[in-house]
C-alpha cells in the first residue's frame, strides 16, 4: 500500500459523496410530486360518506402504472391529516377505488371511467393526456399542478383557496 | 416675636415641599407613561400575533408544497408595514422558505441561524398548522414602539420636565417673594414699634406739660382769689383802721365817735359777709337746712326784692304749685336769689344807668331723674345778657365784668357752692342781647314744711350766769370775756378742751361757750363728755369754719358763726340756757 494509492482513493470516495449529497439536495420531479400526493388531503374536504370511518387512515391509491414507488410510502408516512395516518394502496384497476379518498389515475382510461365518485383524481402530464382533478405539470424547472375545480365540486369536494391559490391554473 | 418666628420655620421647609411637589408631579407623569407603554406593548404583542397568525395561515399551501415564489409573495404584502423588521417563514424542517429583513440584509438559512432579535424589538412566533399538522413556522420582529410614539413619550417627558421645573421655579420665586415680604413686614413693625415709643415718650412730656399748665392755672386763680380777698379786706380794713385812729383822739365830740364805732361795725360786717360768700363757694359753710316751700320763700322775699330792684325793673313771679319741699339754708337760698337778682338789675342798667326790664321769677315741677325729683327756680331778665366766654367764667371767684367797686364778684360763686352745697345745681342761659336765665335746681323733699320761726323767741335778756368760755386764740378768748363781763356775766377762761373739762369738774357752771377748732380736744368732742359728766349743762358753739360741723353736724347743739355779735351771742346763750331748764 503506498501513499498515491490512498490519495486516490480518498479523492474517488469524497467525489462520490459530493454526487449523493448533489442527489439528496435535487430531488426529481418524481420525488416532488410523491412528496406532494398526501399533502393535497390537508386542503379538500370529502363529503362525510366518503370519508374514512372512525379514525381509518385515509386512503391514497394509485391506480395502474406506479411512477413513485417507496418514496410515495415515505411521503405519505410522515403526514397526518387530522390526526389520521395515510396509507397507499396500488391497484391495477378501478375496483375498489370507492374505498380511496385519493386516486393517482396512472394512465388517461381511467379519468374517463372514475364517473362522479367522490375521490380527487389526480394525473400527471407526464404519463397522461386526460386531466384528473389536479393534474401534475413541470414549468420552469418546478412541478406545478393545475386544478379543476368545477370537476371537483361535480364530485362534491371542497379544494381550499388556499391550494388554489399555488395551481397553476384553475378550470372553474 | 415668636409668631414671625414660627412663620419663618414654616417657610424653611418650603423648599423640601415644592421639590418633593415636583418629584411626586414627574413620578406620577412617569408612572403613566410606564402603565401606557405597557398596555401599548400588550396591544402590539396581540396585534402583530394576529399579523404572524395571518401570515401563517397565509402560506402554509406554499409552505407545504415548498411553493416559494408564492410563500414570498404572501411575505412581500406585509413589507407595507414598515414597523415590521423581519419576517422569516420556515418549513417544518427548520428551512427557511421565504423571508424579508427590513435593512435588505438575506433571511437567515433555517431558524438556529436566526440571530436574536434587537432589544427594542418583539418576536413573534406563529406555527403553520394545516389539518392538525405542524408544518413550518412564521417568525416576526416587530420594533416595539413607532419612532412617532417615542418622539412623542420623549416629548410628554420633556414636557413634564418642563412642568416640574416650572412649578419650582415659580413656588420658589413666590417663596422668595414671601420671604421679601416677612422681612419687610419685620422691619415695619420695629419701625411701628419706635414710633410707638416716641409716643409714648411724647405723651409722657405733654402729661408733664399739662400738669405744669395746670399748676400755673391753679397758681394764677390762687393769686386772683388771694389778690380780690387783699383788695376788699383792705378796703374794709382802711375804714376801721381811720375810725379807731379818729377814735382815739381825746377832745371827739360823743356823735362824731358813736358815727365811727357804727363804721367800724359796718365795715367788720361787710368783711364777714365777704368771708361768708367765700365759705359758700368753697362749700365749706355750715348750713343750717330746713325744709321749706320754695314758693312761699319767694313769696316772703317779694317787698325785699322790689327795694332792691329799683322802680325801673319790673318783677313778675311765675309760680307753679311745686309737689314738694326743699331742705336748704334759708339764709343762703335768700342770697343766692338777691345775688341772681342783684345781677340781673345791673345788666338791665344799661350803659347809662338808667335802663329797666323785667324780672321774671319761675318755679317748676322737673319730675324725677335719675331717681332723684328735682324742683326748679329760675330767674329771667331781660338784660344785656352775656357771650360764651363770659359764660364760662361767671361762677369763678372774684370774676366779675363790673368796674372796680361795683361788685366783689364773689355772688355767683356763692350760688353755685350753695347749690352743690344743697345737692342741686345752677344752670345758665345767655345771649348777648337777648337777656340772662339762672337756673336753681334743687332736690325734693317728702316731708312736712318746717315752721319758720322768723325772730326766734323775745331777746329775753340772759340773767347774770357763771359762763365758761372755752377759746385757743388769745385775742378772740378775751374779747369774749370783755364782752360777757360787761353784760354782767361771770366768766372763767380755758385755753384747751382738757382744761375746759378740768374746770367744769371743780367748779360750777351755768353754760360753756366752746370754740369748735382747737388743738387737742376740740369743741365738740367737749360738749360730748360734758354731756356725759354734766347732762344738765348746756354747751354752746362758736365757730368760723369747721370741716367737722359741714361734715357731720352738730349733734343738736347750737351753733354761732364768727365773727359774731354782742346780740347774736346773748341770744344764742339765752336760748340755750332757757332749753336747758
Amino acid at each position: 500500500m503506498n501513499a498515491g494509492g490512498a490519495i486516490l482513493r480518498a479523492v474517488v470516495g469524497v467525489a462520490m459523496l459530493c454526487l449523493s449529497m448533489a442527489a439528496f439536495a435535487q430531488p426529481t420531479d418524481t420525488a416532488v410530486k410523491a412528496a406532494f400526493l398526501p399533502r393535497f388531503a390537508r386542503y379538500v374536504s370529502w363529503p362525510p360518506a366518503a370519508m374514512p370511518r372512525g379514525s381509518d387512515p385515509f386512503v391514497l391509491c394509485v391506480v395502474g402504472a406506479d411512477p413513485f414507488g417507496a418514496a410515495l410510502d415515505e411521503a405519505a408516512r410522515s403526514q397526518l391529516i387530522d390526526g389520521r395516518r395515510v396509507i397507499v394502496r396500488r391497484m391495477s384497476s378501478l375496483a375498489g377505488v370507492e374505498s380511496c379518498q385519493i386516486a393517482f389515475l396512472g394512465s388517461s382510461q381511467f379519468v374517463g371511467q372514475m364517473g362522479s365518485r367522490p375521490v380527487l383524481t389526480v394525473t400527471d402530464s407526464a404519463s397522461t393526456t386526460q386531466r384528473g382533478i389536479i393534474h401534475f405539470v413541470v414549468a420552469g424547472g418546478r412541478v406545478r399542478f393545475f386544478i379543476d375545480q368545477g370537476k371537483a365540486a361535480q364530485r362534491g369536494l371542497t379544494i381550499s383557496s388556499r391550494l388554489l391559490a399555488l395551481a397553476a391554473g384553475v378550470n372553474q | 416675636m415668636s409668631r414671625r418666628e414660627r412663620i419663618h420655620s414654616g417657610w424653611r421647609s418650603a423648599p423640601i415641599a415644592i421639590f418633593g411637589i415636583a418629584l411626586l408631579i414627574l413620578l406620577g407623569g412617569v408612572a403613566v407613561i410606564v402603565i401606557n407603554e405597557s398596555t401599548y406593548s400588550r396591544a402590539r404583542v396581540e396585534q402583530t400575533q394576529g399579523l404572524a397568525d395571518v401570515l401563517a395561515a397565509t402560506t402554509s399551501a406554499a409552505v407545504d408544497f415548498d411553493d416559494r415564489a408564492a410563500a414570498q409573495q404572501a411575505v412581500d404584502a406585509f413589507r407595507v408595514n414598515n414597523q415590521i423588521r423581519l419576517i422569516g417563514v420556515f418549513g417544518r424542517d427548520g428551512k427557511a422558505v421565504a423571508g424579508y429583513v427590513r435593512d435588505g440584509s438575506p433571511i437567515a438559512s433555517t431558524i438556529a441561524a436566526m440571530p436574536p432579535p434587537p432589544e427594542n424589538d418583539f418576536r413573534i412566533e406563529s406555527p403553520i398548522v394545516q389539518a392538525g399538522q405542524h408544518i413550518g413556522t412564521v417568525y416576526l420582529d416587530i420594533d416595539r414602539e413607532s419612532a412617532s410614539r417615542r418622539a412623542s413619550r420623549y416629548l410628554i417627558l420633556l414636557g413634564l420636565f418642563v412642568l416640574a421645573a416650572l412649578v419650582v421655579a415659580s413656588l420658589g420665586l413666590a417663596q422668595a417673594q414671601l420671604r421679601r415680604a416677612n422681612r419687610e413686614l419685620a422691619s415695619r413693625a420695629e419701625a411701628l414699634a419706635q414710633a410707638n415709643t416716641l409716643l409714648e415718650e411724647q405723651i409722657e412730656e405733654r402729661a408733664k406739660a399739662e400738669d405744669q399748665l395746670r399748676q400755673s392755672q391753679k397758681m394764677q386763680a390762687l393769686g386772683q382769689l388771694t389778690g380780690g380777698i387783699a383788695h376788699d379786706f383792705n378796703n374794709q380794713l382802711t375804714v376801721i383802721q381811720g375810725s379807731a385812729d379818729m377814735l382815739a383822739r381825746a377832745e371827739l365830740p360823743d356823735a362824731k365817735r358813736i358815727r365811727f364805732a357804727q363804721a367800724i361795725v359796718q365795715a367788720a360786717t361787710n368783711a364777714a359777709s365777704l368771708t361768708s360768700q367765700l365759705l359758700a363757694f368753697a362749700r365749706r359753710q355750715p348750713l343750717k337746712p330746713e325744709r321749706l316751700d320754695l314758693n312761699d320763700l319767694i313769696r316772703e322775699m317779694d317787698d325785699l326784692l322790689d327795694r332792691t330792684m329799683g322802680e325801673r325793673v319790673k318783677i313778675v313771679l311765675d309760680l307753679h304749685p311745686l309737689a314738694c319741699r326743699v331742705e336748704v339754708d334759708r339764709t343762703q337760698l335768700q342770697s343766692a336769689i338777691l345775688n341772681i337778682a342783684s345781677n340781673a338789675r345791673d345788666a338791665m342798667r344799661g350803659k347809662d344807668g338808667d335802663g329797666g326790664g323785667t324780672l321774671t321769677i319761675r318755679t317748676s315741677d322737673l319730675g324725677v331723674s335719675d331717681g332723684k325729683r328735682m324742683v326748679a327756680m329760675e330767674i329771667e331778665d331781660t338784660g344785656a345778657g352775656m357771650n360764651v366766654d363770659t359764660m364760662e367764667r361767671i361762677f369763678e371767684p372774684f370774676f366779675t365784668t363790673k368796674s372796680m367797686g361795683q361788685g366783689t364778684g364773689l355772688g355767683l360763686s356763692q350760688v353755685y357752692g350753695f347749690a352743690s352745697q344743697s345737692g342741686g345745681e345752677v344752670r345758665v342761659r345767655s345771649e348777648p342781647g337777648k337777656g340772662t336765665a339762672l337756673t336753681l335746681v334743687l332736690p325734693c323733699i317728702d316731708a312736712a314744711v318746717t315752721p319758720h320761726a322768723l325772730a326766734a323767741e323775745p331777746g329775753a335778756a340772759l340773767p347774770p350766769a357763771k359762763i365758761l368760755v372755752v377759746e385757743d386764740n388769745e385775742d378772740v378768748g378775751a374779747f369774749a370775756e370783755t364782752l360777757l363781763s360787761e353784760l354782767g356775766h361771770q366768766v372763767t377762761r380755758a385755753a384747751t378742751g382738757e382744761q375746759a373739762l378740768d374746770l367744769t369738774r371743780a367748779n360750777e357752771f351755768d353754760i360753756v361757750l366752746s370754740d369748735v377748732v382747737m388743738p387737742g380736744m376740740g369743741g365738740l368732742k367737749l360738749a360730748e363728755a360734758l354731756a356725759k359728766e354734766q347732762p344738765g349743762l348746756p354747751v354752746v358753739l362758736a365757730t368760723g369754719y369747721s370741716q367737722e360741723i359741714v361734715e357731720g353736724g352738730s349733734g343738736g347743739r347750737p351753733v354761732i358763726l364768727k365773727p359774731y355779735r354782742l346780740a347774736t351771742l346773748s341770744e344764742a346763750l339765752a336760748q340755750a340756757m332757757r332749753r336747758a331748764t
